[in-house]
């Protein structure tokens, strides 16, 4: 008895600990610095779920509030990628008074009536995903047709003679999933190269890994396998260095994962495509306090903004690895 | 003693139908990588299912060995990559802190008399936030495993070509059901599982043999946490292991389990545990669309329950 009552009262305190420390970091913002001459603004960045890339934007978010000093930035990461989760932080923000938010909607073509009831309130930004038939202000992130279809182009280095492939992917019907598959199979329209499944994990990286060992099993004249989703890529080399077929069956993935970068460096990956995550949170703040000073011309007409993705190769990855690591803060 | 044999057989029997039929439909299911690839996945769920089947036949249920495996996957990268503890004394702590984890849900039941439901699923909770926490909700591998290469290479290489995920659990499911069926610990197991307070009235310790079950759960939730591990040698604390609790139980009720306490042995939850990992397999190898995974699964899992109940019907 004595040790079970001691035990809950340790938990709610380190878990209080935990609460405050977490929000003592989200928001650092001094008051002093209102009396700047730009208006005080407090903005918000909401991600679509918990994960590295997302840490990496954060960073971003982190270096334009440093620049600006009458902004405040809130970083919110919901706990996992339910639409109802995402929903219940906006809410909150609305209620607590946010002037901006930049939103990576976990629905995007089911979000349109909660960004424009949001856009009643604030200035609403859509990063990462794109709600196109909303209110938003514009889009400020990857295009992921085009980065699929870098893929398709390394894809077509790859298997010059073409040969069968098969695609990972968390979900297939995310929507920078769906893109991302349909730029690469527009890419690599008209060649050999045989698309013969989409294999989904439901983002369970154990499952990910079975797939792409099932798949060697099913076809083991397997040409070529692609990676959706960051983690898809080191799942698929593990499976592939677990059945010894390195260097024989091509590896073709996205993002930055530690080990995806090892494998590219190795030679086992052929290429990565790699999104800006650190430009989202930038570009996304910066925009968002020059359209609430008034400056309309931050927005372009199309209202989206393009950060390109980049095609790392071999020879790419020290580079950019070093900078990685800066962002975030390993080095 | 026949009902409970007719129950394996059952659930036998429609393992070897199984497999009969993905045999026929794609020979490679047969193949020797393959049944290494199934023989690895079996070990690891099958060394925490045993655990969880531990919890069940008690009375109880543990929620919380998926949370427990972000957790301990954050922990055991944290141990290794940063902070470069020598590997044998990562092992140990992580065995340490499930086993600790499992005395606490195992406190928490039966001193204060909180249901087990509600312990386990707090545990969820909480050991999945604290995952989050600590990794700050970055991904956790092992990347070169420098270092601790002769952990890694332990619990992803093959002995004389089984993996060494499945010779552990064959281990342990022998000292388990030896346990279970020859010991006075196994009887009193049991006997607590049926009916808890007549038990306590004839002298059985129930509070220690629940409390047992508990920590059992919670170590073999860190072996199998180790292996897997190294299995995905990716750790997203967000995602890891989530959900995998219900395939322990569901394991559990497919060999016989059940989910009122009493019953159920070692060789249903292997048996159940097969089954499972043979229709994951089944659904990548005849490439049923990923999309209707978990539809295939539970339909199967519905027809082993279903079937086990006719059975039954006829036996009383």
């Amino acid at each position: 008895m004595k040790h079970a009552s001691l035990l809950g009262a340790t938990l709610l305190l380190a878990l209080c600990t935990f609460g405050c420390k977490s929000g003592g970091t989200d928001t650092a913002s001094p008051a002093s610095d209102r009396a700047v001459g730009a208006k005080h603004l407090k903005l918000a960045f909401i991600t679509n779920n918990a994960s590295d890339f997302w840490t990496i934007a954060r960073k971003g978010t982190e270096k334009a509030a440093a620049e600006l000093p009458n902004v405040e930035v809130d970083f919110r990461m919901p706990t996992d990628s339910a639409v109802a989760t995402q929903r219940a932080i906006i809410d909150d923000l609305l209620a607590k008074g946010v002037d901006g938010m930049a939103i990576s909607p976990n629905d995007p073509a089911n979000a349109t009536d909660m960004l424009n009831n949001a856009a009643k309130q604030a200035l609403v930004i859509t990063q990462d995903s794109d709600a196109p038939n909303s209110n938003r202000a514009c889009y400020i992130g990857t295009d992921n047709t085009a980065a699929g279809r870098q893929a398709g182009e390394e894809l077509k280095k790859a298997l010059p003679n073409g040969g069968k492939v098969v695609i990972f992917v968390g979900k297939a019907d995310a929507q920078n999933a769906k893109e991302r598959i349909g730029g690469l199979k527009e890419a690599i329209a008209g060649t050999k190269i045989q698309v013969l499944d989409v294999r989904t994990d439901d983002a369970d990286h154990t499952r990910a890994k079975t797939n792409a060992a099932d798949s060697l099993t099913k076809d083991p004249d397997l040409a070529a396998m692609v990676g959706i989703w960051s983690y898809n890529g080191p799942a698929i080399l593990s499976a592939i260095q677990d059945a010894n077929k390195v260097g024989k069956v091509k590896i073709v993935c996205f993002d930055e994962e530690d080990d995806t970068l090892a494998g590219v460096k190795s030679g086992a990956i052929e290429a990565t495509i790699v999104q800006q995550p650190f430009e989202f949170g930038y570009q996304t703040i910066v925009t968002m306090n020059k359209v609430l000073n008034g400056d309309k011309s931050a927005i372009p007409a199309e209202k989206k903004v393009i950060v390109p993705t980049l095609v790392l190769h071999q020879s790419d990855v020290d580079a950019f690895k070093t900078k990685l690591d800066k962002l975030r803060g390993r080095s | 003693m026949f009902r409970k044999f007719g129950r394996e057989i059952g659930i036998f029997v429609l393992l070897l139908v199984l497999c009969a039929t993905v045999a026929a439909l794609n020979p490679r299911f047969l193949g020797i990588t393959n049944l290494a690839n199934m023989a690895r996945l079996i070990g690891i769920y099958g060394i925490f299912s045993i655990g969880i089947a531990m919890v069940i036949i008690s009375g109880g249920i543990d929620l919380s060995v998926g949370s427990m495996f972000a957790l301990l996957g954050v922990l055991l990268s944290i141990a290794l990559v940063d902070k470069h503890w020598a590997w044998p004394l990562a092992v140990v702590a992580i065995l340490a802190v499930g086993m600790g984890l499992g005395a606490i849900h195992g406190l928490l039941v039966t001193r204060l008399r909180i249901q087990p439901f509600i312990v386990t699923l707090c545990g969820l909770l909480i050991y999945r936030g604290l995952a989050q926490f600590i990794a700050r909700d970055e991904t956790k591998g092992f990347g070169s495993a420098q270092g601790f290469e002769a952990l890694r290479t332990a619990a992803t290489t093959n002995l004389l070509g089984v993996p060494i995920p499945f010779v552990m659990l064959i281990i342990i499911a022998v000292i388990m059901a030896v346990l279970l069926g020859r010991t006075v610990y196994g009887r009193h197991l049991y006997a607590t599982g049926c009916n808890e307070e007549a038990s306590r009235y004839s002298g059985i310790a129930t509070k220690r043999i629940i409390s047992s079950t508990y920590i059992i759960s919670g170590l073999f939730a860190a072996i199998a946490g180790i292996l897997l591990a190294f299995y995905s040698n990716s750790i997203s604390p967000s995602t890891h292991g989530s959900s995998y609790e219900l395939y322990g139980i569901a394991a559990a009720v497919l060999g016989g389990c059940s989910l009122r306490g009493g019953e159920g042995s070692i060789v249903g939850v292997l048996l159940g545990t097969a089954l499972l990992q043979v229709l994951q397999n089944l659904v990548n190898l005849l490439g049923i669309p990923s999309s209707l995974n978990f539809a295939v699964v539970g339909a199967v899992i519905l027809v082993g329950v279903i079937g086990d109940r006719l059975l039954a019907g006829r036996d009383r």
